[in-house]
């Protein structure tokens, strides 16, 4: 009976002034709904950019790193000789991978693993008659290569798995396809580092939105690219791995580079730029929306302080009674924990609308169609959490000096 | 202590820092006998207000002994003497306040909810006797903001009498009220103090209200006279 006392005491304080109660809960909801909005928007555009990102990043790629540095060769075997070598050159070193398919099947066995793909990228100049522009062939496992960047979800023209019966297909890039003014079943000449050359029939177009792929890139099948390279059913360039999650490469990293000589390297590492990006844009959301809580922290610590104020004769009353500091500091703190539950409620919905509203508007940039938002229970949950925390503070101060109120100086004024 | 004793106080002293050191009351030892009628009275500071707020056990900084119903209460904690106040002393202050978003009934009810001896609708039904009995049943159900100032001290009377304490304190409790309201809260003393065998102490300016009372104590400068 004692809290539902002190309960009653604190229901009517917020009802009986509805429209500060209602100022006071606005400032939670506003808090709380940017907080949403904020790293909702942040996530958005932090998945927008990784999902462009992995249209042409492996999660993971396994590739041949070339030889090593061998500028002073000699200086290996005699470090403390002075020896003068003009002109080294490397008469021979390993391309490529030689043995994939036995490396690929002990990554098969890997756990967390999901997709694996082999390619064959040629560095070539695509010739249609005077037109030279120099690029990339990319020979793949029609299949695997859809796997792992979901690739035919960016064909603007044909159909991705007709390049598994067309040895002499080829999907060119939509920007490669403008510089050298080729349409779908148009022939394009392709002439490799050693002076082959080939003529392959264009079968499909694709836009992955990143200029430098679309500007660049031709995609054949993995055994037309062996041949143009004139090796083996074994040989790849790179093998691409994607894991279960994007963000925990290292340790898969850590474990395959145990399973192979070649470099394993994780699109962290090869792209630091994105993963800098991806996390200030997150520090930010998280320093705006903190920014806008503690804001609305304040104004609930002013209200409750200016409620207390006014309340200061009934509070040295409540205590003349018989009423503890404790009762004092429970009938002001659940006003500010009801306060802080409804506008964090009201502000998770709130937070959810704007979320939606801005998520209709209009964006045409690199295959965005509309500003991107996500929806994540976590951010709604960790907001409302934060929310929680600041009015249990911004209530407990101005609660705590209700509590310490000494009633005889307020009741003989 | 006897039986019939619910007060005694024993050489209360307490001094006053602001502006300077001042002693405002010098070692005052009396007692106070069960349904006595008693009048606290004494010119502006000469300390009677003070005196019974150190009674009241709200005023802890003061040196002596305070024993209220055979228990010391000098050296109690605040919430100790909080619990003490909320079942043993009531009070009626010069100005009423009382909680003013609350019904009459439920500012009646305030104190029993908190001490939690009885039922809810028990309260509620001894709140409402409490109101009939100062002729309040009427009202029991409006905001106290609404009643006039005879009626809202009334209810504070019957706010300080539901826990049937022992001693009821009164810091000016006519200071604000017309004749005939004074006349009727003096009445209703009276009967509390003959029929029920409850103690009262009041702190008066009113000399009427003074005479009537079964003792008085008169102060002057911190010291009985």
């Amino acid at each position: 009976m004692l809290r539902s006392i002190n309960n009653r005491i604190s229901q009517v304080h917020l009802t009986s002034n509805v429209k500060q109660t209602i100022v006071a809960m606005l400032g939670v909801t506003f808090g709380i709904s940017m907080y949403v909005f904020m790293t909702g928007f942040m996530t958005g555009v932090n998945n927008a950019q990784t999902d462009l990102a992995f249209s042409s990043l492996a999660h993971i790629r396994i590739y041949n790193d070339g030889p090593a540095d061998n500028t002073n060769i000699a200086k290996k075997i005699y470090p403390n000789d002075i020896i003068n070598l003009r002109n080294a050159k490397i008469i021979k070193y390993t391309e490529g991978i030689k043995n994939a398919a036995s490396i690929t099947s002990v990554l098969h066995n890997q756990p967390d693993i999901t997709d694996i793909t082999t390619q064959v990228n040629i560095n070539v100049f695509f010739k249609n008659a005077g037109n030279k522009v120099n690029g990339v062939i990319c020979g793949v496992d029609v299949f695997n290569e859809n796997k792992v960047f979901n690739i035919s979800h960016y064909m603007v023209q044909g159909n991705w798995n007709e390049l598994k019966y067309r040895a002499d297909g080829i999907f060119v890039g939509i920007a490669l396809a403008k510089n050298l003014s080729l349409k779908v079943n148009d022939n394009l000449n392709v002439l490799t580092s050693d002076g082959v050359t080939r003529n392959y029939k264009v079968i499909g177009i694709f836009q992955t939105n990143v200029t430098g792929v679309d500007k660049t890139k031709a995609y054949i099948t993995e055994n037309a690219a062996r041949q143009l390279l004139a090796v083996n059913q074994d040989y790849v360039t790179d093998i691409m791995i994607n894991v279960k999650d994007y963000n925990k490469t290292q340790s898969t990293v850590d474990k395959v580079t145990k399973l192979t000589p070649y470099k394993v390297e994780s699109w962290q590492m090869a792209n630091q730029q994105l993963v800098a990006g991806s996390n200030l844009r997150d520090i930010i959301a998280v320093a705006v929306s903190l920014t806008i809580l503690l804001v609305a922290g304040f104004g609930i610590y002013n209200i409750m302080n200016m409620t207390i104020n006014q309340k200061i004769k009934e509070i040295a009353i409540l205590k003349a009674m018989g009423f503890s500091g404790k009762d004092v500091t429970q009938i002001f703190l659940t006003e500010a924990i009801i306060i802080g539950l409804i506008g964090g409620v009201v502000g998770m919905g709130f937070g959810l609308f704007i979320s939606k509203m801005v998520n209709r508007v209009p964006f045409n940039v690199s295959g965005l169609h509309t500003l991107p938002m996500a929806y994540l229970p976590k951010d709604y949950v960790l907001a409302f959490l934060f929310g929680l925390v600041t009015t249990f503070i911004a209530g407990y101060l101005p609660a705590r000096k209700a509590s310490k109120i000494d009633p005889v100086t307020i009741i003989r004024g | 202590m006897e039986k019939n004793i619910v007060l005694k106080a024993e050489s209360i002293t307490k001094y006053f820092y602001e502006p300077e050191k001042f002693q405002v009351l010098k070692g005052l030892s009396f007692e106070v006998r069960k349904s006595e009628f008693l009048a606290l009275i004494g010119k502006s500071g000469s300390g009677k207000s003070t005196l019974l707020y150190v009674l009241s056990t709200m005023d802890t900084d003061y040196e002596g002994r305070l024993t209220i119903n055979n228990r010391v209460v000098t050296g109690g904690t605040q919430n100790e003497l909080a619990a003490f106040r909320n079942e043993h002393i009531g009070f009626v202050f010069q100005f009423h306040y009382l909680l003013p978003e609350f019904s009459a009934l439920e500012n009646v009810m305030l104190p029993a909810m908190k001490l939690k001896k009885r039922s809810k609708a028990e309260i509620e039904e001894k709140a409402y006797q409490h109101l009939s009995l100062l002729g309040l049943q009427d009202q029991a159900l409006k905001r106290v903001n609404k009643l006039s100032g005879g009626q809202q001290q009334r209810v504070a009377i019957a706010r300080a009498l539901i826990n049937d304490p022992t001693i009821i304190m009164g810091d000016e409790p006519t200071g604000n009220l017309d004749t005939r309201n004074t006349q009727i809260v003096f009445d209703i003393f009276k009967e509390l103090s003959k029929e029920r065998n409850q103690t009262i102490i009041a702190v008066t300016h009113d000399d009427d209200f003074a005479s009537q009372c079964d003792r008085i104590i008169e102060l002057s400068d911190g010291s009985i006279i």
